[in-house]
């Protein structure tokens, strides 16, 4: 027998390190187990989702990773070369903007908008719902819930469509409460994409088109063309009701929503500085993309924003919605094989090129407003200025219709360039006129154009005391809006929930 | 035979090492099953399966041209010379594991140079005869990474595996499951 020299502690060490090791190798046998259950998919429901099932919380009980990949949509670090996830106060980046929007809501406030985690909470702050103080106060309509909340279907459902297009947007104040969410694309039961918002079902109607007969692919377009298109309000379709309807009639060109629009003599505000009857472009999101050539290739909204992920055997949807730019890999990437670097720099050399004649347009839309109100403080007829605002009203169309959707510029570069292009004609087309009509009516002088360098500059030069508005603000951010927050959790707080 | 007298315990001790010997090469051995190690030295397709993340690669090749010709090894692993072969299956694997089982994976894969490499050399060598006269055929991964001549999936853009790469790009795809570790026999038994 050969003498044990070792000492004891060796053969405790020995014997200490062999179960350490035998431990970790069983752990990786159970994690090598585990990646080969994973394979399968499990959905386990653990609550019952009714139709009327605004709380995003409670469909997150059973789509958990779609929830919490929705709520990143909180996220706002993220800033690209010209937009980003952070709020960004536009007219502060391009105070000409303010003198564009003069005599409009917009001239007070506009902010570039962040995720829809915020959707809620930034319509409550914008100065451009105003100070209401009670139910029937405030300068909006109700209406401009529409696009905010799942509460919308909520209440469409069971008030009815036009009744909720009637009243002031503070009559519904206590009603809508969650933000942007599940119920507003997914149908409750079978979970299916569905359209929930009646502007889009009846613009396809009146098209002689069929939304039901959409394919999976075009409904992940589709859902988010409930809301970021261009839209306005019927005030003739419903007694008393704003009634959301999209210009689509003649088709969804700048050319045709602005025959459309002329057609029925529609403006949304009266300039103050020129007097010529506005168009406000809202977001045409949906109806630039559909120009694009990702469009042509089959490409959805969803594709880039929401591109779909795989953990484990599950494959969902990325739910945080946000800039393809700050997502490249899984966004561009699945079909693009170029550098991360070289995808970004394609995207910002056409937002750039785009930008270098959208700007100049803005310059030569305030110059037309500046000139035209010079014509008027001269004696300048209605007659002799008809064809002048036409050309105002037609050039800042387009200009804001290719503006207004802050994606423009790379879902369809050559369309939104067209539109600049001949936006620019029409403006100076408008000035030539001034220019001509401005001798004939005794003015020889050299027109005075203001200094608008800065937000507070322009605003001051408009007329706007955003002081008073800021204060009215607050007063209504602190007395009525409280109210109408307590108003709704205790509503929500008497919801049952019924779980499996 | 010293290092022999070294190793063996002494006799109070050889029962409990016989003991953990056994443990040890035991789980080592079920390590060795449920991994599918031994699937590895193979040339078959399913092997790559063994990591679920494979599967819309498997897909995509399982409908394309390359199915009745060519498998998984045919264009991913060299075929220069033998040692290279078993050499580099051993490295790429050594890192596709440890990717794999510290959930690394991304969820777009692009080949990296050592693969692309391979791939073109690959390309070449079963493609020799039409290319032989044409310029394409000087082409390698290590001239393409200095900007010099396209790789053959650069035009030849489909093959195998589709232009549309995710994790998620073929979701619904009916492919080879892994078999339960647990022998049916034994199963039976426990049902």
């Amino acid at each position: 027998m050969t003498e044990n020299k070792r000492k004891s502690w060796v053969n405790w060490a020995l014997f200490l390190s062999t179960i350490i090791v035998v431990f970790f190798l069983g752990l990786l046998a159970s994690s090598i187990t585990e990646r080969r259950v994973e394979e399968q998919y499990v959905y386990k429901p653990t609550v019952q989702i009714t139709e009327t099932e605004s709380r995003n919380e409670v469909w997150g009980k059973n789509f958990p990773l779609e929830y919490s990949s929705y709520y990143q949509t909180a996220d706002t670090s993220f800033v690209s070369k010209y937009n980003g996830n952070a709020m960004i106060d536009m007219l502060e980046v391009d105070p000409r903007l303010v003198v564009l929007w003069d005599g409009y809501g917009f001239s007070k406030d506009y902010k570039q908008g962040r995720g829809h985690f915020y959707a809620i909470e930034d319509i409550w702050n914008t100065l451009r719902t105003g100070a209401p103080t009670g139910p029937e106060d405030g300068p909006q309509p109700s209406t401009c819930w529409t696009c905010k909340s799942p509460d919308v279907p909520r209440l469409m459902s069971v008030m009815g469509v036009a009744e909720f297009y009637k009243g002031k947007w503070a009559g519904k104040g206590e009603e809508i409460y969650n933000t942007i969410g599940c119920l507003d694309c997914h149908d409750p039961e079978s979970m299916s994409l569905t359209i929930t918002r009646p502007a889009l079902v009846e613009a396809y109607e009146r098209q002689g088109k069929k939304i039901e007969e959409a394919t999976h692919e075009e409904m992940r377009s589709l859902v988010c063309a409930q809301c970021h298109v261009e839209y306005y309000f019927d005030k003739k379709a419903v007694e008393g009701a704003n009634y959301l309807t999209f210009p689509w009639d003649n088709g969804k060109k700048v050319e045709d929503i602005e025959a459309y629009y002329d057609s029925i003599q529609f403006s949304d505000w009266t300039h103050s500085l020129s007097k010529a009857p506005m168009l406000k472009a809202q977001h045409p999101d949906y109806e630039v993309f559909t120009t694009g050539i990702h469009y042509e290739r089959g490409v959805s909204c969803a594709d880039c924003h929401m591109p779909y992920k795989t953990e484990g055997g599950q494959k969902y949807t990325d739910h945080h919605i946000q800039s393809p730019l700050n997502n490249i890999d899984n966004s561009c990437q699945v079909c693009h094989r170029e550098d991360a670097e070289e995808l970004v720099k394609n995207v910002y050399d056409r937002q750039d090129k785009i930008i270098e004649n959208r700007d100049k347009l803005e310059e030569l839309l305030v110059k037309a407003h500046i000139e035209a109100k010079t014509a008027w403080d001269n004696g300048a007829t209605e007659v002799q200025m008809a064809d002048i605002l036409q050309d105002i009203r037609h050039a800042q169309w387009r200009w804001d219709y290719t503006s207004a959707g802050h994606g423009n510029s790379f879902h369809s570069p050559i369309e939104v360039s067209r539109v600049i292009a001949s936006a620019i004609v029409i403006a100076q087309e408008a000035r030539i006129k001034l220019a001509t009509l401005l001798p004939q009516i005794g003015f020889t002088g050299t027109v005075v154009y203001p200094d608008i360098s800065t937000k507070e500059k322009a605003q001051i030069f408009i007329g706007l005391d955003i002081n008073k508005l800021e204060a009215e603000k607050k007063v209504f951010l602190d007395n009525l809006l409280p109210t109408w927050k307590k108003a709704a959790q205790e509503r929500e707080a008497k919801l049952d929930v019924t779980y499996f | 035979m010293t290092v022999l007298k070294k190793i063996i315990p002494p006799d109070d001790w050889k029962l409990p090492v016989i003991v953990l010997l056994g443990i040890i090469i035991g789980l080592g051995i079920y390590l060795f099953k449920i991994s599918n190690a031994p699937s590895y030295l193979s040339e078959s397709p399913t092997t790559c399966l063994n990591c679920h993340v494979m599967t819309p690669q498997y897909a995509s090749w399982f409908h394309s041209s390359h199915r009745e010709n060519a498998t998984c090894n045919d264009c991913h692993v060299p075929h220069n010379n033998i040692v290279n072969k078993y050499f580099f299956k051993m490295k790429d694997g050594l890192r596709h594991s440890t990717i794999f089982s510290l959930r690394l994976e991304p969820q777009v894969i692009h080949i990296k140079q050592a693969g692309l490499e391979v791939v073109q050399e690959n390309c070449k060598r079963c493609h020799e005869s039409v290319n032989q006269n044409v310029n394409t055929i000087n082409v390698t991964g290590v001239n393409y990474s200095h900007g010099d001549g396209k790789l053959c999936w650069d035009c030849h853009r489909e093959i195998p595996h589709g232009t549309v790469i995710s994790l998620s790009s073929t979701p619904n795809a009916i492919v080879p499951k892994l078999d339960s570790p647990v022998p049916s026999w034994l199963s039976k038994l426990l049902k």
